[in-house]
């Protein structure tokens, strides 16, 4: 089939923005395409060469673009860079430059869809030392051969500009009214879309099988489920109105979401936008499959980056550094993660899809080991908004972002948005400015490097009212090993056989400290919690302030008795002292 | 049926420069052996550029080919084993029982590397009369190549019965060389018809460099806005032929 056919249409949909006519487009379009070519123009349309998680990428840039254009029109680099800043677009810069070639060539070929997608495969295929070069010579292969239009085109595929403005919706709908008579056999090939996460396959089957194909269509391992999604809501109570009054609450941590997939040992991960990202996660691949007592499954997880000595998660952007090309060992050595689990979509052969939340969540209970590396969400079942805010100020005080809120009975309904699964985040965060004095009143043993030290402290401040220790945080970031070294020094010989009466935590230390040493401390924010004593019931009934993301500072503040630490009325100060700061509204 | 096929150079230039120049055209490579030696034609993605070797047994040390063979690789594979070899190394080339394509270079170093599908489909040679034809030294056309680059992207060949003149032009600037007939610059300079021809530097440049220090002297042969036609005299090699598509002004 001639490119041109593509390039034609690809002109008339950038004229027009209306659903209905870019439909009508499509439909006129798949009428005249062969079956075996549909699916390489529903990637083509897309500005893809293939589903996104198998990361074929074109990942051409425009100066090899310009290069390959000059190379092709034999008109030199800085006149097409001109006419490039002129017309603002690449490709009408190109098909402008091209009218004017100056270089023959041995052979013309027929510009084909065929041949367009095969080089454009090449292309993204290649590597190696002198790929540059030959990316460069397939480029000007097909623009030797290219009329303007045809190479506008190809030039926006390559760079990937093509903007055509089409949503998957619309190729759904057009696949549907063009290979199976109505539009309304949509919600069908969506089906088999949000299992296969492959819409050049969906139009490939339905051209060849019709519906009879489409249905065939199921859950495979390594081929990537498109996400359920969630709504946001704003308060608890809004949740009780979309939720009812019995539903799931799940910590929602700050990290990446990834699906799983493991088939006997064998371990491949996606991203919420299904990439293949199991390059980033060496570790995830090396350990995972023995949390798991399955044969096959794909699960779904919240990878976080930990201070591995101390257990806290750390935010989202420590995930960053495991995003590299080169190095990875030494990223994951020096970002540990842990996986933490929520859901679970395939198990040995049967896809979970259908099956309710809950069953789902006890189906992963039970083939999922927890050690440090591999954990269940925190998940608890509430019934009324005080519930949910606790649970929501846990969350918050261990590093979340606040809570996923589940139906209990509700499928797994994949790529869809719905009213079963909602989020709730805090609508703004503080910001806490200064930096406090705090007690040490506890200790608990490190791991890793900080085997046989304290890897953490419990911390409090002073409440200068009834002269106690109420417990505000657990501290294990900020420490060098020097620090850590320093601080088993001092620490010893306060080590306690009871907690002194003026200490006033809940918590189980492994070790309980006589109440002298301060420390400055830095923090995010200033939260309530449930499970801190600090200005208990001050602020609301039965819960006391926390802080959020404590990093010691590197001073230890010998100067300073514990009673001249920071108090807690001057803590209650800061936290109603805080700039409050409206919350991006990322998406989950 | 087990086939035979085994040629062995003397020392390791030759290869090496065949292998460079074909390296600067295509990133896969499908040789042909036959009872007469070892021949190799493809052309660049784009089609502006083409090479043509016919490397005849008599070049080789050894040479045994008892039926027709095709066997592709990877250049930059082929390459970087090629590149191991001392200049007095020789070369055996053999296809094992396994379908692998044996190197041996000097005595006792042995590379098995794969072979890839040839996808190579017949290359027609351009048939045009040549109405210029101009022999030179390759180190005197490196450096004319050179010179033009500084200002251009492309050479201008302008040949007549006393003179050979060769021109760059670009945005900063141009460049005119001039070399008269009967110099030591021109080894050969004969002309039927007055002929004009430009080519991308981008195409000339690497070939001439990769086959450079291997080579004598070089023909260039071409008309006027027609493809130009280089020979590389390398020694022992029967043919090293480089085509390349004229530009055109519009």
């Amino acid at each position: 089939m001639e490119f041109i056919i593509l390039a034609e249409v690809f002109k008339k949909m950038e004229e027009t923005s209306k659903r209905l006519e870019l439909t009508k487009l499509l439909v006129d379009l798949f009428e005249k395409t062969p079956h075996e070519l549909i699916s390489k123009i529903v990637y083509l349309i897309q500005g893809k060469l293939r589903p996104d998680f198998e990361g074929i990428e074109l990942g051409v840039g425009e100066k090899l673009a310009i290069k390959a254009i000059s190379k092709s029109s034999g008109i030199p680099i800085k006149r097409i860079e001109e006419d490039y800043r002129k017309v603002g677009d690449l490709g009408h810069a190109a098909s402008i430059v091209l009218e004017q070639k100056t270089q023959t060539t041995f052979v013309v070929e027929d510009i084909t869809i065929e041949r367009v997608y095969d080089t454009l495969y090449k292309i993204a295929t290649l590597d190696g030392p002198r790929s540059q070069d030959m990316k460069m010579k397939y480029i000007s292969s097909l623009l030797n051969d290219a009329n303007p239009l045809e190479a506008r085109f190809i030039l926006k595929i390559l760079l990937g500009i093509l903007r055509l403005g089409i949503a998957e919706n619309t190729v759904m709908d057009a696949l549907a009214a063009a290979y199976t008579g109505t539009k309304e056999n949509r919600a069908l090939l969506e089906k088999a879309y949000n299992v296969s996460s492959d819409l050049g396959k969906v139009a490939e089957v339905t051209a060849k099988k019709g519906l009879d194909g489409i249905k065939t269509f199921q859950v495979t391992v390594f081929n990537p489920i498109r996400p359920m999604l969630a709504e946001r809501v704003k308060s608890e109570k809004e949740a009780m109105e979309k939720m009812g009054n019995k539903f799931a609450a799940e910590y929602k941590l700050d990290g990446e979401r990834a699906q799983i997939h493991v088939k006997s040992n064998a371990v491949k991960l996606f991203s919420r936008s299904l990439e293949d990202i199991t390059r980033h996660y060496p570790d995830i691949v090396e350990k995972i499959p023995k949390n798991l007592k399955v044969n096959d499954a794909i699960l779904e997880a919240e990878v976080v980056a930990i201070n591995e000595d101390s257990g806290e998660y750390l935010p989202f952007q420590e995930l960053m550094h495991r995003r590299r090309k080169y190095k990875i060992e030494k990223a994951v050595s020096e970002y540990p993660i842990t996986v933490n689990f929520f859901d679970l979509l395939y198990l040995d052969g049967k896809s979970c899809l259908e099956v309710e939340y809950t069953k789902r969540r006890e189906m992963l209970q039970k083939i999922l080991s927890e050690n440090e590396f591999a954990k269940l969400v925190p998940m608890t079942v509430v019934q009324n908004d005080n519930e949910i805010e606790d649970f929501l100020e846990n969350s918050i005080n261990s590093g979340c972002e606040g809570l996923m809120l589940k139906m209990l009975d509700a499928s797994y309904k994949a790529g869809a948005r719905g009213n079963s699964w909602l989020k709730l985040k805090r609508e703004y965060k503080n910001e806490l400015g200064d930096s406090i004095d705090l007690i040490v009143i506890g200790a608990f043993f490190g791991r890793g490097r900080r085997t046989g030290k304290y890897g953490t402290l419990l911390l409090a401040s002073y409440d200068d009212q009834n002269d106690t220790f109420p417990s505000i945080c657990k501290v294990g970031t900020g420490f060098t090993d020097e620090d850590l070294d320093q601080l088993y020094q001092l620490l010893q010989d306060k080590v306690t056989l009871k907690k002194n009466p003026r200490i006033d935590s809940e918590m189980e230390a492994d070790v309980w400290l006589e109440p002298e040493l301060v420390l400055e401390i830095m923090a995010s924010e200033i939260t309530l919690s449930p499970i801190h004593k600090t200005a208990m019931n001050a602020i609301r009934k039965n819960s006391g302030l926390a802080l959020r993301f404590p990093k010691f500072t590197g001073k230890l503040r010998l100067e300073k008795t514990p009673e001249d630490a920071s108090t807690t009325q001057e803590i209650i100060a800061l936290y109603k002292g805080q700039r409050k700061v409206i919350q991006n509204q990322k998406q989950i | 049926m087990s086939l035979v096929f085994s040629a062995i150079t003397s020392g390791s230039d030759d290869l090496k420069a065949i292998i460079s120049a074909i390296s600067t055209l295509v990133e896969e490579a499908t040789f042909v052996a036959s009872a007469e030696g070892i021949t190799f034609r493809g052309m660049d993605p784009s089609h502006v550029a083409l090479i043509d070797i016919s490397w005849p047994n008599s070049a080789f040390e050894k040479y045994e080919c008892d039926s027709d063979i095709k066997f592709g690789v990877r250049i930059d594979e082929f390459s970087k084993l090629i590149k191991r070899a001392e200049k007095k190394d020789s070369i055996e080339l053999g296809i094992s029982d396994d379908n692998m394509l044996l190197v041996t270079i000097g005595k006792n170093k042995k590379y098995k590397i794969r072979l890839i599908e040839s996808s190579a489909s017949d290359t027609p040679l351009p048939k045009i009369p040549y109405d210029a034809k101009i022999e030179l030294s390759s180190t005197a056309f490196d450096k004319i190549l050179g010179d033009v680059q500084v200002v251009s992207d492309y050479l201008t060949m302008i040949a007549t019965e006393s003179k050979a003149e060769f021109s760059g032009k670009g945005d900063s600037g141009e460049v005119v060389i001039e070399l008269q007939k009967g110099t030591d610059d021109v080894q050969d300079l004969s002309v039927k018809q007055e002929s004009t021809g430009t080519y991308s530097l981008e195409y000339l440049n690497p070939v001439v460099k990769a086959v450079g220090t291997t080579t004598g002297s070089i023909i260039c042969e071409y008309s006027s806005a027609k493809p130009l036609r280089i020979e590389f005299k390398v020694g022992n090699i029967g043919r090293i032929h480089f085509y390349l598509a004229p530009r055109v002004e519009s």
